[in-house]
């Protein structure tokens, strides 16, 4: 299996002759595998290579490695059987077997066919017809608007593409909402809160034609859009504040605590509409980009690159080797699902089973990433691992600031010396008192401790297997331990095709980061227009947003697609633009509410005949209790805290990878442990025992009765129709009212604030509180 | 009190539902509310988002129904409980005479023989160590398998391989796999409840549905004494909260009339109603207070050494009887309990002494109640121990070869599986790997492991990879 694997690679095949195939079965992978590493092309240890036979007899600085016909005479034989200092390979002997096998060959005069070298092999997967025509890995198609027989219903292109389809099934589109669902529907979709009273009445009053684009205006500019969109990015991104949920258990060393300023930066890379190619680039290769403003260190720079480190990584494995190879692993994984909906993890092991990436593509990636540091040290044997860390202010500021603790530390010990005097120095002194004035003097000056981010730099991780800059070897089934031929590190061989950016120094990063977003490569564009999709449609264009590949199901509307990809390139990569496009238009602004007909006609709504109604999120949900007690704390920044109480918005409730029972849980939020396209939508009774029990559910029912007594006339009918509104944002029905007032009567003693707290609480619980029509 | 309504949803009559239930879709989504009543019924996999609990049916006849896995975290000692090795006991303090595999932690010394003695139990003859007499008087109804073998050297990779089958990634533990094939049979309880009194490595991960949908991950009891989050009403009385149900009820089927054909209103409108039932049902299901006095001692419950195990094993009979899926049982007094570094010889006791006798009254128990021929349990832990020592009172990690046992629900008791070699290091004999193990399991509870698969990310995943052999010899 292996060698012929080796073969496969190496480009070789099975000859004929019993001492040729000897060599093409044994020797040749045995070569291939354990020595050419350090003996070959790419280093030539003690001088010597082993790739050729005029190699081998040629030898290195100890001699000729073999002598054919004798194997006891031949160095190579010493070497691989240990029994002298040339002890070879160096870590692991070869199994006995093997070494007869070398000295069997030697014997029969070391036989090398064809007298080639062994030589890191050229890629030769072979691309079917399939994967190459398959539509996501073509360029982006240019795409005319198609025309419809009902186009006063478009209010943009995005619309007639959508009719256009509809109107090929004689179908017409849903009506369009009514302004209270659509105000709520747009304010939850792009801030992730309920509207408030006023801005309700403000739209229902404004009868001007433009009254819905000054709503979608005001709330993309609204700080919240970005702590939404963040928080959407960061599923894609398998973000999580901490491992441990338990603040006290937390191992600071590889920890990831300060990972909530990679968070911080994409709120605020959201909010100022950072062009999305460079916010690619950012998270690449962010510590490379030279400063906006010249001055070192580019803080946000260094920040985004704390995405690369932020996995579910085994911290503590005895097998270090192991373990780099799956961070590597997880970053390739990351690159490949988030950016590019490609799975190219799939090629870890052996080529992609469906899309056209080799196991060779997969290693050339590898290397970018091994040679990129991502750990301060990998720790020992089944200890932990330290993250690496990099101080957010000038060089200049650190040095300063340790040259002031040097100081401060030799003054102390000056100091402890004379106190050990005897007899014993008086603290007056004025030899004393000089040295502690100037100790508490520096001490008064010093500079606070640096901030640092979570942060990759250029070069492997110091003491593993690969420690630098470099081209690893393919990894046999995807083991370190059994390595195959050199890569050079590379982008993915189809899909760089000609545009193969070359590496000429630093890890690669760099050249990565620039060809994912290079118009070379259409997948990018189209990925995250899709995404965003999602984001608004509920269902992406294409249903898997993390795979483009082969095994995805093509996009219900391709050349829709592939316009607004073409059209979101054109303005800049400009995720603003592209939220404005799809919520302004008529088919985002369509009614969920629609008959039976309609319904059986397209239930999954993958013609976009209505909008589909859906639940909102575990932090929609709780920001929104919060929001309409009138207590959401809005502020921006800083670490995750583990009180769910807080009044601050979700996105500061930490995430934990190994608390999977909490709030977030219990609603579906991402498990960061991987990447995640979409979230599930799960209906079980633990959510609704959290939401009829809970403390927190509890204190937003008592604060919000609180303020509807605050604010509303003191009758029971005016704070009735108030808790609706702050709820539902629309008043109650007839039957509404009758129900509210029942539940109110029921408890002819209670005080008001019992009563009302009870009808907030049955509100909070109620379908229409956490659905969007 | 209110409880064992004979309304339903918030005080509708069957007939009444079935009237409401205009389209045919709200009779779907009340079906889980009515298993409860009737185990039975099935529902479409189209509608799994909507019921994600409701049961399912296996791929062919099963032999277990449910399974109680009995966890040891940190890698019991097979050649000091399970696994006889009279050589090691003759070469005591001999090197190893073959090469230690590439893989190790820290350097072992030289063999070290087992300080207790083995004894042939049972009409089998099956030899179990004297550290677990309680557990040697069912050997008759236990498939000791000595051929285990597993991938990682470590505690996390190693725990999360032998409850997900993948050692690195975050992938679906095996109760959230029967959950989402089988569902489960009691609507008013959790289907995979997880028991481990304080932290292990990995925690939450090794209990994770992963990708598959949260509804399927494992229920963490931390606290025996309050197992279940939001049991107990916040504010008022049951009373006061079955008038705010009857509200709420009325205000989503108002919500409701509007919008035609949606299975998740009906089956949120559903939940409320499970948790108000659970409220009262589920308190009862964990609760052993309820049990006689020769039941609890059985257990150990209230004996010092053994009470916590003890009301764990007691808590999992009673959860398997009322129809929980899988339950995991985690021996946790500390992390890591069953990592004999050191101290060997006084901790490996007193750790048998803890779980023996709750273990041995669990089996009994089962039996006596006829419920251990559909009740599958497992015992063991991520891997064994070293049979080399490590220092003078200890072993290192051992995931080549090591034992676990099986008992009850298609299983063949009173028999070995497999064995290691001489010294207990390699499995050598019929080897079984945890993937093995995983697909034996899901066969005896009706499900063909390579038909158990979710799509994610492009790709078809099941328990077992690519990997799984079923082991046919210790079946029943």
């Amino acid at each position: 299996m292996i060698p012929a694997l080796v073969m496969a690679l190496t480009g070789f095949s099975m000859v004929a002759s019993s001492s040729d195939e000897e060599f093409e079965k044994h020797i040749r992978p045995l070569l291939v595998n354990t020595c050419i590493k350090c003996h070959g092309p790419l280093k030539m240890s003690g001088g010597l290579r082993l790739d050729s036979r005029e190699a081998l007899l040629k030898g290195g600085e100890s001699g000729p490695a073999i002598v054919p016909g004798n194997k006891d005479m031949s160095l190579l034989m010493r070497a691989l059987g240990h029994k002298g200092d040339l002890k070879m390979p160096p870590k692991a002997k070869l199994s006995d077997k093997e070494v007869d096998t070398v000295g069997h060959w030697i014997a029969q005069g070391a036989v090398w066919p064809n007298a080639d070298k062994l030589r890191p092999p050229s890629d030769k997967h072979i691309v079917s017809k399939e994967q190459s025509r398959w539509w996501a890995f073509q360029p982006l198609a240019k795409v005319t608007v198609p025309k419809v027989n009902n186009n006063p219903w478009a209010k943009n292109d995005l619309d007639r593409f959508i009719l256009a389809d509809l109107e090929k099934q004689a179908r017409t589109p849903a009506q369009p909402a009514a302004k209270r669902m659509l105000l709520r529907r747009v304010t939850q979709d792009l801030t992730g809160l309920p509207p408030s009273l006023e801005e309700m009445d403000a739209f229902l009053n404004d009868q001007s034609p433009g009254a819905f684009e000054k709503v979608v205006d005001r709330l993309l500019a609204s700080p919240a859009h970005g702590q939404r969109f963040a928080r959407l990015w960061l599923d894609v991104v398998r973000y999580a504040d901490y491992h441990d949920g338990n603040p006290k258990a937390r191992n600071p060393i590889c920890e990831p605590l300060e990972a909530y300023r990679y968070r911080d930066w994409v709120v605020r890379t959201m909010n100022q509409d950072m062009p999305f190619d460079q916010f690619i680039v950012h998270q690449i290769a962010g510590d490379l980009l030279p400063p906006p403003d010249g001055k070192e260190p580019y803080a946000n720079g260094l920040i985004a690159t704390s995405v690369l480190v932020n996995g579910a990584w085994d911290r503590g494995d005895a097998d270090k080797e192991k373990m780099v190879s799956d961070m590597v692993d997880d970053q390739i994984d990351l690159v490949g699902k988030a950016f590019m909906g490609l799975t190219l993890g799939c090629a870890r092991c052996h080529d992609h089973k469906f899309d056209p990436v080799s196991q060779n593509d997969y290693y050339g990636l590898a290397g970018i990433f091994y040679s990129t540091r991502m750990l301060l040290e990998l720790g020992t044997k089944g200890g932990e691992i330290t993250l690496q860390r990099r101080p957010l202010v000038s060089k200049d500021v650190v040095d300063k600031r340790a040259l002031q603790v040097k100081q401060i530390a030799e003054l102390s010990a000056k100091i402890s010396e004379l106190d050990k005097k005897t007899p014993k120095i008086p603290p007056t002194d004025p030899g004393r008192k000089k040295l502690v004035d100037q100790r508490d003097r520096l001490q008064k000056e010093l500079l606070p401790e640096p901030p640092v981010t979570l942060s990759v730099s250029e070069g492997g991780v110091p003491g593993s297997l690969f420690p630098g800059i470099q081209d690893v070897p393919v990894h046999i089934r995807g083991s370190y331990t059994r390595l195959g031929p050199v890569v050079p590190r590379r982008m993915p061989g189809f899909f760089a095709g000609d545009n193969q950016p070359v590496i000429t120094k630093g890890s690669g990063r760099q050249e990565l980061a620039s060809w994912v977003v290079s118009k070379s490569n259409p997948l990018t564009a189209r990925v995250i227009v899709n995404r965003v999709w999602q984001w608004h449609f509920g269902t992406g264009l294409v249903r898997t947003p993390n795979n483009f590949g082969i095994l995805s199901e093509p996009p219900s509307h391709p050349e829709l697609l592939d316009w607004l990809a073409t059209r979101f390139v054109e303005e800049g990569w400009s995720l603003k633009k592209l939220h404005r496009f799809m919520v302004l238009s008529a088919t985002y602004q369509q009614s969920s509410l629609v008959g039976m007909d309609l319904l059986a006609l397209d239930p999954d709504n993958r013609w976009l005949g209505r909008y589909s109604s859906h639940r909102l999120d575990a932090e929609a949900i709780r920001d929104s209790m919060l929001f309409v007690t009138g207590r959401l704390d809005l502020s921006h920044e800083g670490p995750a805290t583990d009180n769910l109480n807080t009044s601050r918005r979700s996105l500061y409730v930490q995430t934990a990878r190994w608390d999977r029972n909490n709030f977030g849980s219990l609603f579906d939020a991402a498990n960061p442990d991987a990447s995640v396209e979409k979230r599930d939508t799960s209906t079980v009774a633990p959510q609704a025992l959290f939401l009829l029990n809970h403390d927190f559910v509890n204190s937003q029912a008592g604060y919000l009765a609180d303020r509807v007594i605050r604010e509303a006339a003191s009758d029971n009918d005016a704070r009735i129709r108030r808790l609706f509104e702050l709820t539902l944002s629309r008043p109650p029905t007839e039957k509404e009212w009758g129900v509210a007032r029942r539940l109110l009567g029921n408890q002819p003693k209670g005080d008001p604030k019992t009563l009302l707290h009870d009808l907030a609480h049955v509100l909070f619980c109620a379908n229409e509180f956490v659905y969007l029509d | 009190m209110i409880k064992k309504m004979s309304m339903i949803p918030g005080g509708l009559s069957r007939r009444e539902i079935l009237q409401t239930a205009g389209t045919g879709f709200g009779l779907l989504a009340l079906r889980d509310l009515l298993s409860a009543q009737e185990p039975k019924a099935t529902i479409e996999s189209g509608n799994r988002a909507a019921h994600p609990y409701a049961v399912r049916s296996p791929h062919h006849a099963p032999k277990a129904k449910r399974i109680i896995f009995l966890y040891m975290p940190g890698g019991p000692s097979h050649v000091d409980l399970f696994d006889p090795k009279p050589r090691l006991a003759r070469d005591n303090g001999k090197p190893l005479p073959f090469d230690k595999p590439k893989l190790e932690r820290t350097k072992t010394g030289n063999l070290l023989a087992s300080p207790w003695k083995f004894a042939r139990h049972g009409k089998s003859g099956v030899e179990v160590s004297e550290l677990l007499p309680g557990i040697s008087a069912h050997i008759d109804d236990i498939c000791v398998i000595r051929s285990m073998y597993a991938d990682n050297i470590n505690h996390t990779g190693a725990a999360l391989q032998m409850c997900t089958g993948e050692q690195a990634f975050s992938r679906p533990s095996m109760g959230s796999w029967l959950n989402y094939g089988l569902g489960t049979e009691n609507q008013n309880l959790p289907g995979f409840v997880v028991v481990s009194p304080a932290e292990v490595f990995q925690g939450a991960q090794l209990w994770a549905s992963s990708f598959l949908p949260s509804a399927y991950q494992g229920t963490l009891v931390r606290d025996l004494k309050n197992p279940i989050a939001n049991l107990h009403t916040g504010s008022g009385s049951l009373g006061r909260q079955r008038e705010k149900l009857d509200s709420l009820r009325q205000l989503n089927q108002l919500h409701r009339r509007e919008r035609v054909m949606d299975h998740a209103l009906d089956a949120r409108i559903a939940s409320f109603e499970l948790a108000f039932r659970m409220q009262t049902e589920a308190p009862e299901a964990f609760d052993i207070s309820g049990e006689n006095k020769a039941t609890r001692q059985m257990y150990g419950v209230d004996s010092p050494t053994t009470d916590m195990f003890g009301r764990q094993c007691l808590m999992a009979r009673r959860l398997v009887e009322r129809g929980v899926r899988f339950v995991q049982l985690f021996d946790a007094p500390a992390n890591n309990a069953w990592d004999h570094h050191g101290g060997l010889r006084e901790s490996l006791p007193a750790r048998c002494k803890a779980v023996d006798q709750p273990i041995a009254a669990l089996l009994r128990d089962l039996k006596g109640r006829g419920l251990l021929e559909d009740t599958l349990v497992l015992w063991g832990g991520e891997f064994g121990r070293s049979p080399t020592a490590e220092g003078n009172n200890g072993r290192e990690h051992h995931p080549f070869g090591f034992s676990m046992f099986l008992a009850g629900g298609g299983i063949r008791g009173g028999m070995a599986h497999g064995a290691t070699d001489e010294f207990g290091w390699h499995a050598m004999e019929k080897k079984v790997h945890v993937h093995d193990l995983h697909a034996t399991m899901l066969h005896l509870m009706g499900l063909d492991h390579t038909k158990l698969t979710y799509r994610y990310g492009g790709r078809d995943y099941r328990l077992t990879d690519v990997h799984g052999e079923i082991v046919k010899d210790i079946l029943a």
